[in-house]
């Protein structure tokens, strides 16, 4: 039988192919037929947490900054409670991380504030004095792209089941509809920072990126569940 | 039997199969050189003798070819 | 097609791919050294306002140097060997020329999509899958291509039986393929949504631990199919043709594909030890990676066997040298990985500098190494000049040599002091360090780091000129070498 192998170049491509293709039929497919349930009362990322997600992966934070904390004394000690596959229901893409230059971030909203990230994101090492991570200035200037954010929550409403409100539908009206609410999401965070041209931008009915980002910062840890006990 | 059962088992079943025929193909090797059916370690040259103008190593159906060769 | 005597292979696509391979090492390892250097100085970090931070430039980096350099790298020597051990030109087929011809241009728009993209920040933040849609559905276009040409020349091959190096090269092609659609499977939001916001937005089918699952059995998997199966195919071609001694032993070369081919795949989920992936799979993960030595070292084992009773060519010819040190690091970071993947190890290796300084020998001291050799002994044969200079060769070795050392050491230190320090607890049980301490305490080693960055680069920019020179001005050569590269 292993004539066949050697002897057509189409019979060794299949070949090749079956046994590469068994691992992840084995390994990874039965996996999705237990979809990743949620922990009880997780809610979904709201479209200014989904806004600022795209900053998130934008300035790629994954590069320096793990979103996964180990089952270890000193990890939960220093983080917190370590992460649950549940946590992570309405992750797309999921933001593990695989180095961590900075500090994990997974339960970053249960002990920090706006006010704390607004500092840091201006300069880190007021804050943080020797920290090697840069300023992220141009995320007080840029505007989020709330507007695709309101795409994806449309997106995964529909064709993942994610449990968004009836006001999430698709469309440009839906969408002119929802956008003062994200507004208004964004100026609670605002009202918290004390960067001028922050402010004004808000009031003018743009959302700078750092307004975005830190909303999601605030939302990673336990607050988007344990709010609903 | 849940998803998880069958997982397990298709593991351990088609990680012994792969083994079996990993070392069925090791003994293949060795008999089959040993018959004088074929001779792998001449396909080496096929690095060696590239030339565009060189006669290939194997012209046709390696195993026929190898027969031949053999007799 | 046998009565032309005048024909002669056709190296018009292994030359182009060389350019590129070129082209893109250099900048890919310029931004890597860059990188390198704004951990040591963070001050670097502000040259290019937003797209000179840390964070934006590292995808740049490792997408440049893999799907640049490293796949130039890979199509130019097919290119190449293919042509060489199937005995057929590509001269021969004009449908096989327009293909390959087809596909350099369509790798070119990709290469420059790549970089403006992710330049502006457009990624799917998934690791080495960074690409946006758009993008993705291109590089599908191009390697579908290459598996035709692929397929085409074995299809008019003279030579019947496949070479070990084109086992490789198809298992490369098919391994890539699979892997890489399966992990960027995502959904357009512009589309699905009725037309709301960027066209360029996708959202991933899989969310959490599934798609951690998703991605890192391709994170690992284009490791092996991109940095070792194609490497290990370019190295049983070029070390027996440039030394002239044949493969010390066929047949183990055939069992270490299989056993390749076999196991590779099953150790992905060791990048996720101590998460939320279930346990007997992390478990299968380590398991699989120790048993992964076996084949992995059984060709790197074959090779150095290849040169027994020729060490005297180690000595004399620095293209051989860069080829064994290549194997030898080979068997270096493949044992080094296994390690890793022991769960206790893994507690204190995971997210430190330790996982990019595995990455970094197996890269440098292999992939690279074995790029530049087998590019060093194609270009006698593409351009028919001997290379400019030996000297040059020898003093790029050991450059680059020192800087990987370098770069490995300075990265284990620095990788088993910081999780050390993070797990480190005082006599009453609390954490003894803050985490910024385990971060400035790294300067040192990350400085190290940059220097090392530093002398491959220069190694590299040496190889360039050597290539360049060699292309250009160096002596004409009046028939092709058979094994031994001529240099100056």
């Amino acid at each position: 039988m292993f004539h066949w192998l050697e002897k057509n170049p189409f019979f060794f491509a299949v070949g090749v192919f079956l046994v590469i293709a068994f691992a992840g039929l084995v390994e990874i497919l039965p996996n999705f037929a237990e979809a990743s349930r949620p922990v009880a009362g997780l809610r979904p990322y709201t479209v200014l947490e989904l806004a600022g997600k795209e900053v998130y992966k934008k300035d790629n934070c994954i590069a320096c900054h793990s979103q996964l904390i180990r089952p270890f004394k000193s990890e939960t000690d220093r983080y917190g409670q370590y992460s649950l596959s549940g946590e992570y229901a309405y992750d797309r893409p999921f933001l593990w991380g695989s180095k961590r230059t900075g500090p994990d971030l997974h339960r970053v909203g249960n002990y920090r504030t706006t006010d704390w990230h607004e500092n840091h994101m201006w300069e880190p090492t007021s804050v943080v004095p020797g920290s090697i991570m840069p300023a992220y200035k141009h995320q007080f200037t840029n505007v989020a792209d709330i507007e695709t954010a309101y795409a994806e929550a449309v997106t995964v409403k529909n064709i993942f089941k994610t449990p968004y409100g009836d006001d999430i539908k698709a469309g440009k009206e839906a969408w002119e509809a929802y956008k003062p609410k994200v507004l208004a999401e964004a100026k609670a965070v605002a009202a918290q920072m004390k960067n001028k041209d922050v402010k004004d931008m808000v009031a003018a009915g743009k959302v700078p990126e750092v307004v975005a980002l830190i909303a999601y910062l605030n939302s990673l840890g336990a607050k988007r569940y344990e709010a609903k006990k | 039997m849940g998803i998880r059962e069958l997982q397990g088992y298709a593991t351990f079943f088609m990680t012994i199969i792969f083994v079996v025929l990993m070392y069925g193909y090791i003994l293949y090797l060795y008999r089959s050189e040993k018959k004088g059916e074929k001779d792998y370690e001449k396909l080496g040259n096929i690095a060696l003798d590239d030339e565009i103008t060189s006669t290939p190593i194997n012209t046709t159906d390696p195993i026929s070819d190898e027969k031949k060769g053999a007799k | 097609m046998q009565s032309n005597a005048a024909l002669e292979y056709d190296y018009t696509i292994a030359k182009l791919y060389t350019y590129t391979a070129i082209l893109f090492g250099f900048v890919g390892m310029l931004i890597g050294t860059l990188i390198a250097a704004q951990l040591a100085f963070p001050d670097l970090n502000y040259l290019l306002g937003e797209y000179g931070t840390f964070s934006r430039l590292r995808p740049l980096h490792t997408n440049v140097v893999i799907y640049g350099f490293t796949v130039s790298g890979i199509f130019a020597t097919f290119y190449y060997l293919a042509q060489r051990v199937l005995k057929v030109s590509m001269a021969e087929s004009k449908f096989v020329m327009f293909i390959a011809k087809l596909q350099f241009f369509l790798y070119l728009v990709a290469a420059t999509a790549l970089v403006v993209t992710e330049l502006m920040g457009y990624t799917q933040s998934k690791e080495y899958a960074q690409m946006e849609w758009p993008l993705d559905l291109l590089i599908v276009v191009i390697w579908v291509l290459w598996g035709i040409a692929m397929f085409a020349l074995i299809g008019i091959r003279r030579e019947k039986a496949l070479y070990i190096s084109m086992w490789y090269f198809i298992a490369c092609f098919l391994g890539v393929a699979m892997l890489y659609l399966f992990n960027n499977m995502a959904v357009p939001t512009y589309f699905a949504s009725g037309g709301v916001g960027s066209i360029m937005h996708s959202v991933s089918m899989y969310s959490g631990t599934n798609d951690a699952l998703v991605q890192w059995w391709w994170g690992h998997n284009a490791v092996a199919f991109v940095f070792t199966v194609p490497i290990v195919g370019m190295i049983y071609y070029f070390l027996p043709k440039e030394s002239g001694q044949s493969v010390y032993s066929y047949k183990l070369s055939l069992l270490s594909f299989w056993g390749l081919m076999f196991v590779y795949l099953w150790a992905g989920s060791h990048h996720l030890l101590w998460s939320t992936v279930p346990d007997w799979m992390q478990t299968m993960g380590s398991i699989f990676s120790v048993v992964l030595i076996l084949p992995s070292w059984g060709s790197a084992i074959n090779m150095l066997l290849t040169m027994k009773g020729e060490w005297n060519q180690l000595t004399d010819n620095p293209l051989i040298k860069f080829m064994v040190l290549a194997s030898t690091f080979y068997m270096l970071s493949t044992l080094e990985g296994p390690i890793q993947a022991v769960k206790s190890v893994n507690a204190i290796a995971h997210f430190t500098d330790w996982i990019p300084g595995h990455v970094h020998d197996g890269v440098l001291g292999w992939v690279a190494f074995m790029i530049m050799a087998a590019l060093f002994h194609m270009a006698p044969r593409m351009f028919k000049r001997e290379i400019f200079s030996k000297n040059l060769i020898e003093a790029q070795f050991w450059i680059q040599t020192t800087a990987v050392v370098l770069y490995f050491t300075s990265m284990w230190i620095a990788g088993i002091t910081q999780g050390m320090m993070w797990r480190a607890v005082d006599e009453y049980g609390n954490l003894m360090y803050s985490f910024i301490d385990t971060v400035t305490v790294l300067h040192p080693y990350y400085a190290i780091r940059a220097l090392s960055g530093v002398l491959f680069l220069t190694g590299f920019v040496m190889f360039a000129y050597n290539m360049i020179k060699t292309m250009t001005s160096a002596k004409e050569l009046t028939e092709e070498p058979q094994f031994r590269s001529p240099m100056a």
